[in-house]
């Protein structure tokens, strides 16, 4: 028993003490604040160095530090984006982070950003595929809404939007449907990856409406979409009735 | 009958240079010692306050930390901190986290006072009181000196747990529930015992009393 309190005591004591407020604060290692005076009180941090995170041993989401450069410019899209919403809102969904890095994985595939709203931030990779790369801030921005507010986007209610015969798969890596261009005509979907999971549908309806605005307004000849497209929007009214999309 | 030995000039010399040898070695020691030494102890009858009602004296081993609470900020944690200032229940609380030149933590009730430190539980006790609200929506500047309450990882969890900063710390803006400031002796604080790469200090300092100015 002495010898178990005197180990106890060692690895109490000799903890690594981190001494870092970002580390305390998020729990994500080697960041550095990039800009925290925003109008909407979000939070701007990046790597310096890489990092890699998760529950158990393996941690397995790895993100690199960005260089100084492609930070800056991809900064200015990333906040002009983000500043659509307000610190209302934000707080209701609970993001307050944002961190900025490059090449962004998890179990080794690459993705455009990891919501975490308990954490109540959102990494988010700056060289993510250019032609998607602001439409997918909003898509992960999405993730956490939901997270947040797991009753109002009930999944069921959801499904029952699309045809009868269809049914997304269990989970968004778990088919090939990865492509994120926009049909040209859709057929209750926005993307192939929308067919992936009902949570990723949801999240590509979102991303369009705040994205491509007129476009995703002018959807009457597909009765699907009209329907998912107000599904989103009332939920989002429920959350923050003066929330502009 | 016995012949007084005169001390010669080389004998002289030779005390006086152990005896300065002794002052020159001891004195430092004693001063270094005395952590304390140079640390300026402020007598709350020396200043005028506007609020008295407001004004606490934390009183530490290096003497008095005169804090202003801010009740128009946290409303909550402020009648909290009165209550347990009132009742006594901070005096002898450790001040178990010490992290240099950054942050003091102390006020844990149950785990964390003189008479019964747990080293495995500190920083995890209770006051009875039951947990309050975060209040984090006013403008506060988490500046050195800066009080606040300390919380789970997550939000409404502050009970009785508390900290001060010896740094500016912005990004605890809007995260901490702030309590209110040091005006006067942050510098006896900073000779509060601290041991660098550990989280909880072994043997630490303690409070040895906390008051309402009224």
């Amino acid at each position: 028993m002495t010898l178990f309190k005197t180990v106890l005591f060692f690895f109490i004591f000799i903890a690594p003490l981190k001494a870092n407020t970002i580390y305390d604060l998020i729990k994500i290692p080697n960041l550095e604040i990039y800009e925290i005076n925003t109008t909407n009180k979000l939070r701007y941090l990046y790597a310096v160095k890489p990092f890699r995170l998760g529950i158990n041993v393996k941690k397995n989401i790895h993100c690199l530090n960005p260089d100084k450069k492609t930070l800056n410019s991809k900064y200015k899209i990333i906040k002009t984006n983000l500043n659509r919403y307000s610190s209302k809102f934000l707080k209701k969904i609970n993001l307050k982070y944002i961190v900025l890095c490059e090449n962004l994985s998890i179990a080794k595939i690459n993705t455009a950003g990891i919501p975490d709203s308990v954490m109540r931030t959102l990494i988010l990779d700056i060289k993510f595929n250019e032609a998607y790369f602001e439409r997918a801030i909003h898509h992960e921005v999405f993730h956490i809404i939901k997270d947040s507010n797991k009753d109002l986007f009930n999944e069921v209610k959801w499904k029952n939007f699309n045809k009868k015969n269809f049914e997304y798969a269990n989970c968004s890596t778990c088919n090939n449907k990865w492509n994120l261009n926009t049909y040209s005509r859709t057929v209750g979907f926005f993307t192939e990856y929308s067919k992936s999971t009902a949570s990723e549908d949801m999240a590509e309806v979102f991303s369009h409406i705040m994205f491509y605005q007129d476009r995703a307004n002018n959807n009457d000849d597909d009765p699907i979409i009209k329907k998912k497209i107000l599904f989103i929007k009332d939920n989002i009214k429920t959350i923050d009735s003066t929330f502009k999309f | 009958m016995i012949n007084k030995i005169k001390i010669t000039k080389l004998e002289r010399i030779t005390l006086i240079f152990i005896i300065l040898l002794g002052v020159f070695t001891i004195g430092p020691l004693l001063i270094i010692k005395n952590k304390c030494l140079f640390v300026k102890n402020y007598n709350p009858d020396d200043f005028q306050f506007n609020y008295r009602d407001n004004i606490i004296i934390l009183n530490a081993n290096c003497g008095n930390v005169i804090i202003e609470l801010y009740p128009d900020i946290s409303p909550n944690a402020v009648k909290r901190f009165k209550t347990l200032i009132r009742s006594g229940a901070y005096d002898d609380a450790a001040f178990y986290r010490v992290i240099e030149n950054k942050l003091i933590q102390a006020g844990d009730l149950e785990f964390g006072k003189r008479e019964n430190l747990d080293y495995g539980k500190v920083g995890t006790g209770k006051s009875g009181l039951g947990l309050i609200k975060s209040e984090i929506d006013a403008d506060f500047k988490y500046e050195r000196g800066s009080v606040g309450f300390a919380r789970t990882f997550q939000m409404d969890t502050e009970d009785s747990q508390f900290f001060i900063i010896l740094k500016d710390e912005p990004l605890f803006e809007g995260e901490y529930t702030p309590v209110g400031k040091v005006l006067y002796g942050i510098e006896v604080l900073e000779k509060v015992k601290f041991m660098p790469k550990f989280q909880i200090v072994p043997r630490p300092d303690f409070i040895n009393s906390v008051k309402m100015l009224d």
